[in-house]
């Protein structure tokens, strides 16, 4: 198959700010904190847009996704901490773990949910989210309510020193990876026949349909791209982050609100649209609470309502519209 | 062998008979008119044989393929293309883009590029005459280019059958002659057959359709060569209209 490079030119300004990002976090001293929740939102807008942006449907819950992939690697640490000489592996099955628990929740999402459209998909959505949490706290699974702390077994595998490494920079380091790895799956579904269906399904559903697009396949096949790489940032940004879950503290809906805030913001079913969009929300919302600790989200909303209607397209949307024409375009997607 | 077979179609809404037990068959290379009043169910028509809903009754049969049941997109790359009645572009996406889902999705082929797929758009979008709105979004076409981007969608998918909802609704007669003509020609060239849905231009049917099936009430009245249809009295009664001081109800 002949590879047409140019396709991919789009991903050069995304890389340079990664780049840059991440040798901003890592050199200068104090900041790899701020670097590290920037690529969290950046990382989960770009997977939340494959889905949502692509096709237009709002998933509420989406953080189900993170969620499971949170405990995907929970349940690999902690019960795969036993087998002596397993090392590192383990933590390669937390993320398999999260990417099948994944898979299981967009197939449950994708036979009851997709079948929905508009607001009775995100309301369905948002129904199998709370539903597996009390799930899990009613049934107590996975420890249920009391959740799952796992720095104990972690220390017991690597040692203390390893294990403060892996959860303070490795894990940092693997969203990065992760946002990397979704920038080229944003472009590469884009540039494809995938999506051109998933625009035309976003645009006219029925209409697609007799042109021949298998509606159902093509969106399936962005609910479960998207559900993947949330559940991989779930596993590494909470699951080895943090080292423990709580269920009450990530099926929470408020995260899924964030991703649409981030990805309305930069502009939607763009590339450098997530990416903009996590960079403002992220900055302006730790900056905002050492200016004003307190009163921070009393500012934030009317900035974020500002900039909504500055750029109704998103940040992206108006410049794309302003670089038509020009040598820039073939660099913003 | 029929193109296409209906078979005694029935499509309910709840109470209301949309589709009350037509039947037609279509041969190839034929240019039919479907004509009726608002409402007599020929939209619907299109619908059910395009697959967007399953009749309630009756079997759709295409090439010999009893097609009921087969779901809308499994249809198209069959051969069966469509046009909407109010246009339905892809708005976001350019017009080339448009084209392009067309080439991409609706042929059964399915193994071309994107990239051929661009250029397979680019000689439709030509063959209409839009080559210079092709980079425009669609949404910013005007309603007469938005129809004709439908027709290079549709044509894109190679069709065997054509299914035009309203093409020329709207248009100036002068367009409408040129649309008709067009029509022709394509026709020919691409080896398509043609039914084309209207509702009041007389001036399109007469100039295309060799035959004519007029629907009432969502049932077959009539299905007979254009001239002999369109001077039906029955067609004229629920149709046309009768001319006044002829008939009781002439007044109202």
């Amino acid at each position: 198959m002949k590879i047409n490079i140019a396709k991919y030119y789009p991903l050069i300004p995304v890389y340079a700010v990664y780049l840059t990002m991440f040798l901003v976090g890592f050199f200068v001293p104090g900041l790899w904190q701020l670097v590290a929740l920037l690529a969290f939102y950046c990382a989960l807008g770009q997977s939340w847009n494959i889905f949502m942006g692509m096709t237009g449907y709002v998933d509420f819950g989406y953080v189900t996704f993170i969620a499971l992939g949170t405990y995907g690697m929970a349940l690999g640490i902690t019960y795969f901490s036993q087998f002596a000489g397993l090392g590192i592996a383990i933590i390669f099955i937390g993320l398999l773990l999260a990417l099948f628990l994944s898979t299981l929740s967009a197939l449950l999402e994708a036979g009851i949910a997709l079948r929905l459209r508009g607001a009775y998909f995100a309301i369905a959505c948002i129904g199998i989210n709370e539903g597996l949490r009390h799930l899990i706290e009613g049934a107590k699974i996975w420890g249920g309510s009391e959740g799952m702390l796992y720095w104990k077994e972690l220390t017991e595998v690597f040692g203390t020193e390893t294990a403060i490494q892996l959860t303070t920079l490795w894990a940092d380091i693997a969203v990065f990876i992760i946002a990397v790895i979704a920038a080229f799956i944003n472009v590469y579904y884009m540039r494809s026949k995938i999506g051109y269906a998933l625009t035309a399904i976003r645009e006219d559903e029925d209409a697609a349909k007799v042109m021949g697009i298998n509606t159902t396949k093509y969106k399936t096949i962005a609910f479960l791209t998207s559900g993947w790489l949330g559940a991989l940032v779930g596993a590494m940004a909470w699951g080895l982050k943090l080292t423990h879950v709580f269920p009450a503290d990530v099926f929470v809906i408020h995260y899924t609100v964030e991703c649409i805030v981030i990805v309305v913001l930069g502009g939607i079913g763009t590339l450098l649209g997530p990416l903009v969009g996590g960079l403002i929300y992220g900055l302006s919302k730790y900056w905002l609470a050492i200016i004003l600790p307190g009163f921070q989200l009393l500012i934030f909303a009317p900035i974020i309502i500002c900039i909504i209607i500055a750029f109704p397209e998103g940040v992206i949307g108006v410049v794309k519209r302003r670089v038509k024409g020009t040598r820039l375009e073939r660099y913003i997607l | 062998m029929a193109l296409l077979r209906l078979e005694n179609i029935t499509k309910r809404f709840g109470g209301l008979v949309a589709v009350n037990d037509v039947s037609l068959e279509i041969e190839a290379g034929e240019s039919i008119g479907i004509v009726g009043p608002n409402g007599s169910g020929k939209t619907t028509l299109y619908n059910v044989i395009s697959g967007v809903y399953p009749p309630e009754h009756g079997r759709i049969v295409f090439e010999g393929k009893d097609i009921t049941n087969l779901p809308a997109h499994r249809r198209a790359p069959m051969g069966i293309g469509r046009t909407f009645q109010i246009p339905r572009p892809f708005s976001s996406a350019s017009v080339r883009e448009n084209v392009a889902v067309g080439a991409m999705f609706g042929t059964l082929s399915g193994k071309v590029s994107v990239d051929e797929c661009s250029e397979i758009a680019e000689h439709y979008i030509e063959l209409v005459g839009l080559q210079a709105h092709k980079d425009k979004e669609s949404g910013t076409l005007t309603p007469v280019e938005k129809k004709l981007m439908e027709i290079a969608r549709a044509l894109a998918m190679k069709p065997k059958l054509l299914l035009m909802d309203e093409a020329m609704a709207g248009m100036h007669p002068r367009d409408i002659d040129d649309m008709v003509r067009f029509l022709k020609k394509i026709k020919e060239d691409e080896d398509i057959t043609i039914v084309s849905m209207v509702e009041h231009i007389m001036r399109a049917v007469a100039g295309f359709a060799e035959r004519v099936m007029v629907m009432y009430r969502g049932a077959k009245l009539i299905d007979a060569p254009t001239t002999k249809a369109l001077s039906d009295p029955r067609v004229i009664d629920v149709y046309l209209g009768r001319p006044t001081g002829e008939g009781e109800d002439a007044e109202g």
